[in-house]
């Protein structure tokens, strides 16, 4: 190893212990962990119609009591890239609206708050799921623009006492978080804690909301989903995104969607698939330790094993200490 | 086409205006603002803007929301009780500008927005910039204004604050003035993406090339009208041109009208395809509705965004 090498993994490791000092402290309210929580692994090659026979089945694993409930499905809408695997796909999405209408919800209802994109109607049009809602009569809210209440955070890592949060999420009896499985250039990877970056309203914070970068992304991402529950996850691991996520990385598929009842076993789940290890993502390790499970042993697989890729997802450089097969050059 | 088929076009246009203006007024609150989405009760200061200078009508008794909003530092906040500043400070002054006879609000908010910056103005935060946060392209010396207090310029917030300031003082700028609207032109053209055309900050990001954005692009565009012509802004107006002719969406179309107005191009085919591509009882944003009625009238009445050299 050269002298060179060996300053840089020095940088590398001492980059990474900076950024895990703001998770020193624990700064939750309460200890919420289920005993165990449940994760359905299954397998889809396509986007297709059948993915609501493929998506009923493996809610019937779970059964979740919806009946009379609203229901919000909060996708990973960012921007429109022709080509490029960003968003959630628009048939995932119908078909959840359709599985949550068939289990008894009161009203189900789509919202997105998209990152980077000020023309939300722009990013419906051009994934064609205003069409889809419209033609299944689905409601869809603007998170960005919505009525915003002050609400005290649940936990204070990011240093903010108080975040702006759109009525819409705060009235939803069922949260379900849907995001598109990718890396991203910020916070290692996007998963269903770090899709709530899309509940955090455009119309006070901007596009993008610079304000979660500034506080860090890590701590923000805790202090978000210790704040508004996910109660359900889907994840959209069919067409995957690697490298430099979440917008100009490449499209990777894993052909499979992840179900749980735990968003951070979904996300602890979505990185093992991607051949990242979930120790290492401080959001997950710190919701780990107040939110939800992280651990095999407290994760119930109700379908496919976790089979991890034989190639790791692509990091940039920042974050390859993710990948299962790093080894630190020191 | 025939002239009468013209006129048929035209008349769908007045038609959807009028639509539109009836929308609007619908909407309105009792405070006299208006909120972003149908059925809510929430006062914003987007739409209210865009509304006031959209329905152009009672200027003096229009302005009254706005003023009541006011902050007493001259700035507005993005929607009632919010009690920071926004982004959107410089499309309230604007839409004071526009409705005119309100000079001390005014002048307090153009004081306002010659004292806001963008984070990367402040020297820790400049050097941190150049040193070690290195991953967007972007040179901190030249700053903007924010989306809220404490933030990174972006590329909103700066066009629209532009736009307030070149409009508050369209002529013999000097010192404070000259050089704030300088820095912020120069944030602008700095951020572009490099093939032209604006997105909400940066045109490179970890190497690279960030696709642009059509309202951005758009509005970015309004703010430069008066700079110099460069290779950025014609390789910028040809993109959003471009784009104009297929985009499906009715905020983003609209925005491009009123910029390619602005540059005296063509836009009545643009015109004609905006009235195809909304419809006001299934358009919930009221700011959307407005930007459309401005879009669909700049021609014939004013294009608010207008900035004269």
């Amino acid at each position: 190893m050269t002298s060179r090498a060996g300053l840089g993994g020095s940088l590398g490791t001492a980059a990474r212990t900076a950024n895990s000092l703001p998770f020193l402290v624990p700064r939750y309210d309460c200890d919420r962990r289920p005993a165990r929580s449940r994760v359905a692994i299954l397998p889809v090659t396509e986007y297709s119609e059948k993915l609501s026979d493929v998506l009923w089945k493996g809610l019937e694993l779970f059964n979740p009591s919806v009946t009379g409930k609203s229901v919000l499905l909060k996708p990973n809408l960012v921007d429109y890239v022709p080509g490029a695997a960003i968003n959630t796909h628009p048939l995932l999405i119908v078909a959840a609206a359709e599985c949550f209408r068939r289990l008894g919800a009161k009203r189900v209802t789509v919202a997105e708050g998209p990152g980077h994109q000020r023309d939300t109607q722009l990013v419906l049009r051009a994934t064609a799921l205003e069409q889809h809602l419209k033609e299944q009569r689905i409601r869809f809210v603007d998170l960005n623009r919505d009525d915003v209440v002050k609400v005290r955070l649940r936990a204070g890592y990011s240093r903010l006492k108080h975040l702006w949060l759109p009525r819409t999420a705060l009235e939803a009896d069922f949260i379900v978080s849907m995001p598109k499985v990718k890396t991203h250039h910020w916070s290692g990877v996007t998963l269903s804690m770090k899709n709530m970056f899309g509940v955090v309203p455009g119309v006070k914070y901007g596009w993008p909301k610079n304000l979660l970068h500034w506080r860090g992304i890590q701590q923000s991402i805790v202090d978000l989903a210790a704040t508004v529950p996910i109660h359900f996850v889907i994840a959209d691991a069919i067409v995957c995104m690697e490298g430099n996520g979440p917008l100009t990385g490449t499209a990777r598929r894993l052909d499979r969607i992840v179900l749980s009842d735990d968003p951070v076993a979904a996300d602890a789940t979505c990185a093992r698939l991607m051949g990242l290890v979930p120790e290492r993502v401080h959001h997950i390790t710190e919701t780990a330790k107040f939110l939800g499970n992280m651990l095999f042993d407290r994760i119930e697989q109700l379908a496919a094993a976790v089979v991890p890729p034989r190639a790791s997802f692509e990091t940039l450089p920042e974050f390859e200490h993710l990948c299962s097969n790093y080894r630190a050059e020191v | 086409m025939t002239p009468r088929a013209s006129s048929a076009k035209t008349g769908r246009m007045d038609t959807l205006l009028n639509r539109l203006h009836a929308s609007l007024d619908a909407r309105r609150l009792p405070c006299g603002g208006w909120p972003f989405l149908r059925g809510s009760i929430q006062m914003a200061l987007e739409p209210t803007c865009l509304a006031l200078m959209a329905l152009r009508l009672d200027r003096t008794a229009n302005a009254q929301v706005l003023l009541n909003a006011q902050c007493p530092d001259g700035s507005w906040g993005s929607f009632a009780a919010d009690d920071e500043a926004s982004g959107l400070t410089g499309l309230a002054l604007l839409t004071l500008n526009a409705l005119g006879m309100f000079q001390c609000a005014a002048t307090r908010a153009a004081d306002w927005l010659l004292d806001a910056k963008g984070r990367e103005a402040n020297w820790p935060w400049n050097w941190k910039f150049r040193i070690t946060d290195t991953h967007v392209r972007f040179d901190p010396d030249k700053f903007g204004w924010p989306w809220e207090p404490a933030g990174c310029s972006w590329v909103v917030p700066t066009a629209f604050a532009l736009l307030g300031l070149k409009q508050s003082f369209p002529c013999c700028r000097k010192g404070k003035i000259a050089n704030r609207i300088q820095r912020g032109a120069d944030m602008l053209q700095d951020r572009a993406c490099p093939k032209g055309g604006w997105n909400a900050g940066n045109g490179v990001v970890y190497g690279t090339r960030m696709a642009p954005h059509v309202d951005a692009t758009a509005i970015a565009l309004l703010a430069l009208r008066t700079e110099p012509k460069s290779r950025l802004i014609h390789r910028s107006l040809r993109w959003l041109e471009y784009q104009a002719g297929s985009c499906p969406a009715a905020w983003s179309l609209a925005w491009s009208i009123l910029a390619l107005d602005a540059y005296d191009l063509p836009v009545l085919p643009l015109q004609r395809r905006l009235v195809n591509v909304v419809e006001p009882h299934e358009t919930c944003d009221a700011a959307t509705l407005a930007v459309v009625a401005l879009a669909l009238d700049c021609t014939v009445a004013s294009n608010p965004f207008e900035v004269v050299a």
